[in-house]
């Protein structure tokens, strides 16, 4: 009974330390991780994934469409894209902390 | 009319993470950091609650929402180019468009994804909370005098959109967005060439950006390049099949076929308390509470507050004229005796259309509009 609780336990703390990083909107170490970094990046920053909680449907999804627009992910890559995704962002995560910023450059009115 | 109690578990549940991830952000914010960030690159950003409480949203308030990078166009150089299904093929400068006669509408721009981090199950997409909306005063040249100097032939039912950016791959695809004919000759669309009475900075839109007063954020292109007058609707992504609403909303996350989708097009009835945030704690005391209020092409007839998570309304008081396509604030003098509140607000348009309980779920998470509650406590 103790032996389980503490397992419990354990298995209760270790994705709380992973959350708090996932809430501050970072990409986890893994070897998918550049693969996202690579190709993703290409067009659009990380926070396009991290602020998504999708099943791994959804994900599948996303990526396949994400190839049709044009990143040059092999099929090795994009399945192991989905998984990574899939593993952290799931739906139950809480939402990704809000970032306050000042409108960034551009906003100038002019000619 | 009581909301539903697992709406009311539900938005505990999310009011005590709103409270608790936001609030403290909020509270050390640096002066001028008045957008939440969504994503950097492109450039998606919200307006933080506090900022709907004003008619018109101040331009270094407004959302920004980007599919792509901003383009950078050269005012001098820039040209419109009208052709397709017209008499003449036109390629007008900005000065012709400084030329013409020039209008104001009021109106607000809201991204048809506004709202979209607040459905259940998730959607995929900028996980919007309450903040991609504003309302400006938009001041340029009727889109009918426009099209009218190219004479569009009979057989033109749409016209087709398309403004400078481009995306970063040549195979992603083009935003390109179409209006039936109706809409883009109606006198309160725009090709707009001002902003709250400044000209519109690149990420608005310079330099003559769409404005189609009532309907959703997708057809008001920004830096318009491209109009095609032609008989049908166009098949690209943008427009066929992304940024399409269920004809009839099915259970939440069940598919809809695709035949089933059709073009949003009028924004739907919605309010906002700007001057409370969920989980703030306030003195007793008389506190004037503020929010704003739109419809579509529908100006508001009302908003009630409630005070018990909506068991029991009240009229706030609206300010200032009606307007059709912007902003309505509206106000309340709350005499806040201690204890917790969770307050709501609903809008009623002219139409009779009111908000709903809980939102209408969606593929794309568009056109959110439920009543949103907010917990508040009062403290002596």
């Amino acid at each position: 009974m103790i032996r389980a609780l503490l397992t419990a336990l354990i298995l209760a703390a270790a994705p709380a330390a992973d959350q708090k990083s996932l809430l501050q909107g970072k990409l986890p170490d893994d070897p998918a991780r550049k693969v996202v970094q690579g190709k993703c990046m290409l067009c659009h920053t990380g926070d396009y994934v991290t602020q998504q909680r999708l099943t791994q449907g959804q994900w599948q999804k996303t990526v396949d469409k994400m190839r049709k627009f044009g990143t040059p992910a092999t099929d090795d890559e994009a399945k192991a894209m989905v998984e990574y995704f899939a593993r952290y962002w799931t739906p139950d995560l809480p939402p990704q902390r809000p970032v306050r910023a000042a409108l960034p450059p551009g906003s100038a009115p002019g000619k | 009319m009581s909301l539903g109690r697992r709406r009311f578990l539900e938005s505990s549940v999310a009011g005590a993470l709103a409270c608790w991830l936001e609030v403290p952000r909020l509270a050390q914010a640096k002066d001028g950091a008045q957008l939440i960030r969504r994503t950097e690159r492109p450039l998606n950003y919200e307006s933080v609650r506090s900022t709907f409480t004003t008619r018109l949203t101040p331009v270094d308030r407004f959302y920004l929402r980007n599919h792509f990078d901003i383009p950078q166009v050269d005012a001098a150089q820039w040209r419109l180019k009208i052709h397709g299904l017209v008499e003449k093929e036109l390629a007008l400068s900005l000065a012709d468009l400084e030329r013409m006669p020039q209008f104001t509408v009021e109106a607000v721009l809201q991204c048809a994804g506004n709202g979209r981090g607040l459905f259940t199950p998730p959607v995929p997409g900028v996980q919007w909370r309450y903040g991609a909306m504003g309302s400006a005063e938009w001041t340029g040249v009727r889109f009918k005098d426009v099209l009218a100097l190219a004479r569009p032939k009979s057989d033109a039912a749409f016209v087709q959109l398309q403004g400078a950016e481009r995306p970063t791959m040549t195979t992603t695809p083009q935003f390109i967005r179409a209006l039936p004919v109706a809409k883009a000759i109606h006198p309160d669309t725009l090709l707009a060439l001002r902003m709250n009475g400044k000209p519109l900075a690149p990420n608005r839109g310079k330099p003559a950006r769409m404005v189609v007063s009532g309907w959703v954020g997708d057809d008001w292109v920004r830096a318009l390049e491209d109009v095609q007058l032609r008989a049908d609707e166009p098949k690209e992504f943008y427009y066929d099949p992304a940024y399409r609403f269920p004809v009839t909303p099915g259970a939440p996350g069940a598919p809809i076929p695709a035949d089933q989708m059709k073009p949003m097009t009028k924004l739907n009835v919605k309010s906002i308390i700007g001057s409370l945030a969920d989980g703030d704690t306030l003195r007793a005391g008389t506190r004037q509470l503020a929010g704003v209020a739109f419809s579509g092409e529908a100006g508001i007839e009302r908003v009630e507050l409630s005070f018990d998570g909506g068991k029991s309304w009240t009229p706030a008081t609206l300010d200032g004229p009606p307007t059709p396509y912007g902003f309505r604030v509206f106000r309340h003098a709350w005499k806040a005796a201690p204890g917790k509140y969770q307050l709501a607000c609903r809008a009623t348009d002219s139409n009779g259309a009111t908000q709903p309980e809980t939102p209408v779920w969606n593929p794309g998470g568009y056109l959110y509009n439920a009543v949103e509650q907010l917990r508040v406590e009062v403290r002596s």
